[in-house]
């Protein structure tokens, strides 16, 4: 039997991305942050350190996809100081994490598009900033019967101009030119309200147990 | 034959289960024979397969990392430990788990001194789950598994294990200690501090609170500081001031009810000025007592009191009103402005605490009802999970009932104080269950 006397590993290794690869390309970025950690625990257990083309900052951003903050920051503090100094994309990734843990809307917009990301982190990028904005247009129609333009445009990343077309056309929400302020018109959020046949066996389970 | 060959060669031969309880006397007898041949075993380690010889790679795994081990020594334990628990035969390991428990303390103890908590976390992991006869069993893993994902801050890493719902403890089947337990709920409610679920934190406390005792220790009393700053921010009171509920649950060990206040005494007047609802009072006992806090690790903690205390009055404030001006809640609250005030209020909407609109243009904010009308096929599940989980404790708990009716010191007590009640037709008990003890 093999036994492994020094696991640390060099460079870049033979250990392979590839599920990460292939979880970018068909879109399942959720399913990633679960994929990286899981790779990290087995790295660690075979006694080997973490390679250097390790994907810090895509690990960072599938937490975030996942609006887990806590995740994302965690990973920071278990980061060595070296490599947060030699990895620019990794520190790009956490003013990210930063900006949405302060609620700075407009600086979260900003650090998404202030680093020029490699082609897989990209992907990842764009997502995360997809589905940022769409869930600061779910606050702000949940959250207010009006608001300003200003504010707005700093919740939407969008410029001022862009956020009125946006919201007027596709929203319904109605301008005041005088006081710049838009009236929300609510998001109708379809939500499925048929049961069917199988909570009928549910049903008599309950009733079932119940009655004994 | 060499007897550590000869020993080698029994446990080949006699790892097939018909003769894995003479490997098994045999094994327990040859302790001193793998001491004086210490040197030898890592040879003798490599000869065997620990995915079949399971058994016997135990004790010599055990014999090779006591006493203090060289870095190298160190690394190469840990690497064949790590395979080792990934791979062994839980029905082997299972005879031993004295020895078991001691080679995985003594995983958690050299990952610790090489600084590396995160690699002792699968193996760890495995090792729980090849001893639990289910996962309704606690072992003397979970304890050290959690703590290593604390130090290592791989706090989802531990949800696998912590979510398990604990039913049983065997010392028999698990070589379990009472400060197994108390450091498994200690360290798992401060992961679940991490991961800001506070309801399941306080459980977890009040049962290192609860647990029977007859002497008042560490580990309580640190679970019950941060019990108390955990209520004030989930529950935002604290019982015992100024309502006359009993603090503790009628089962906690008496001892327990007598002493730990007096050791705490800086989070119960923590806990009285929270009371009072004056976020200036508060913050000024935080600011004045920051030490004791920072000694007990604590004080991030009751930072967050101080965040859930601006929470709640804002939440006190939506009973009373229907509209509010952004100023007045700035001013009730005291915080600093309107455009803070709006920042705060924004943020419990997005958090689903309260329920209120915004007026950016007269800068008001009127307060709603739960839009939630129960009727979605999502809350239909969620309702659907939720009694699932009450019918199964239901049956749990009545058959805990039906063996504790069964039990005999049981029997014997209700014999016994028969005479003391009425009278009744038939016996409860028949006499001879009571008069033979």
């Amino acid at each position: 039997m093999a036994i492994p006397v020094n696991g640390s590993v060099a460079g870049s290794s033979g250990l392979s991305f590839s599920a990460v690869q292939e979880a970018i390309k068909a879109g399942l970025y959720a399913d990633l942050a679960n994929i990286i950690d899981t790779l990290e625990l087995e790295v660690s257990a075979a006694g080997a350190s973490k390679p250097q083309d390790w994907p810090y900052a895509i690990q960072i951003l599938a937490h975030v996809f996942n609006h887990d903050l806590n995740s994302a920051r965690f990973v920071w503090k278990r980061t060595p100081d070296a490599v947060k100094q030699s990895n620019p994309e990794l520190v790009a990734a956490w003013k990210i994490v930063q900006c949405m843990w302060m609620h700075d809307h407009a600086g979260v917009y900003a650090a998404l598009r202030a680093y020029s990301w490699a082609s897989d982190v990209q992907q990842v990028v764009a997502a995360v900033g997809e589905d940022y904005s769409h869930g600061m247009l779910k606050l702000l129609s949940t959250a207010y019967s009006t608001v300003s333009v200003v504010d707005a445009a700093a919740f939407l990343g969008l410029s001022e101009n862009d956020v009125v077309t946006f919201t007027s056309q596709q929203h319904g929400w109605v301008l005041d030119p005088a006081t710049k302020m838009l009236t929300v018109m609510p998001m109708v959020a379809a939500a499925t309200k048929k049961t069917d046949s199988s909570q009928l066996q549910n049903l008599t389970e309950y009733v079932f147990h119940l009655e004994h | 034959m060499d007897s550590l060959d000869a020993l080698v060669a029994q446990v080949q031969g006699f790892s097939g289960t018909d003769d894995l309880l003479h490997l098994f006397s045999l094994l327990k007898q040859s302790d001193e024979l793998l001491h004086t041949h210490a040197p030898r075993l890592q040879y003798a380690l490599s000869s065997l397969d620990p995915a079949k010889h399971s058994l016997g790679y135990l004790y010599l795994l055990e014999v090779q990392s006591s006493g203090t081990l060289s870095q190298e020594q160190s690394e190469n334990f840990l690497a064949l430990a790590s395979t080792f628990l990934n791979v062994c035969i839980a029905e082997q390991i299972c005879l031993a788990p004295e020895k078991f428990n001691m080679v995985c303390r003594r995983v958690k103890e050299q990952a610790l001194q090489l600084q590396e908590p995160l690699r002792a976390i699968l193996p760890l992991q495995a090792a729980i789950r090849k001893l639990q006869p289910s996962s309704e069993f606690l072992t003397a893993m979970h304890a050290d598994f959690l703590q290593m994902c604390l130090l290592a801050k791989c706090y989802k890493a531990s949800l696998s294990v912590l979510e398990d719902d604990i039913f049983e403890i065997d010392q028999k089947r698990t070589g379990l200690v009472p400060r197994d337990f108390l450091l498994y709920c200690y360290y798992g409610g401060m992961i679940h501090i991490g991961l800001k679920q506070f309801g399941k934190a306080l459980e977890f406390f009040q049962h290192a609170i609860t647990a029977p005792a007859t002497v008042l220790n560490a580990i309580t009393i640190a679970a019950y500081k941060k019990f108390v700053l955990v209520s004030l921010i989930q529950l935002g009171q604290f019982h015992d001031c100024f309502v006359q509920v009993p603090l503790f649950p009628k089962y906690t060990p008496p001892v327990v009810q007598r002493n730990l206040k007096s050791c705490v005494q800086d989070y119960m007047d923590l806990a009285t000025s929270y009371v009072t609802r004056n976020i200036a009072d508060v913050k000024g006992y935080i600011t004045t007592h920051e030490d004791a806090f920072k000694s007990d690790n604590n004080l991030g903690l009751a930072r967050q009191v101080i965040a859930s205390l601006y929470k709640r009055n804002i939440q006190r404030l939506t009973q009373t009103y229907l509209t509010l001006s952004l100023q007045d809640i700035a001013d009730n609250v005291q915080l600093d402005g309107p455009k803070e005030a709006e920042l705060h209020i924004l943020q419990m909407i997005q958090d689903g605490e309260i329920f209120a609109r915004i007026n950016q243009k007269d800068g008001m904010v009127s307060f709603q009802e739960d839009p939630e009308q129960y009727n979605t096929s999502a809350m239909t599940m969620r309702l659907n999970l939720e009694i699932h989980n009450i019918v199964r404790l239901a049956k749990k708990l009545t058959s805990v009932d039906e063996q504790v009716s069964c039990d005999q010191v049981y029997l014997s007590k209700i014999g016994r104080d028969r005479p003391r009640y009425e009278t009744e037709d038939f016996d409860i008990v028949p006499q001879k269950m009571y008069t033979n003890l």
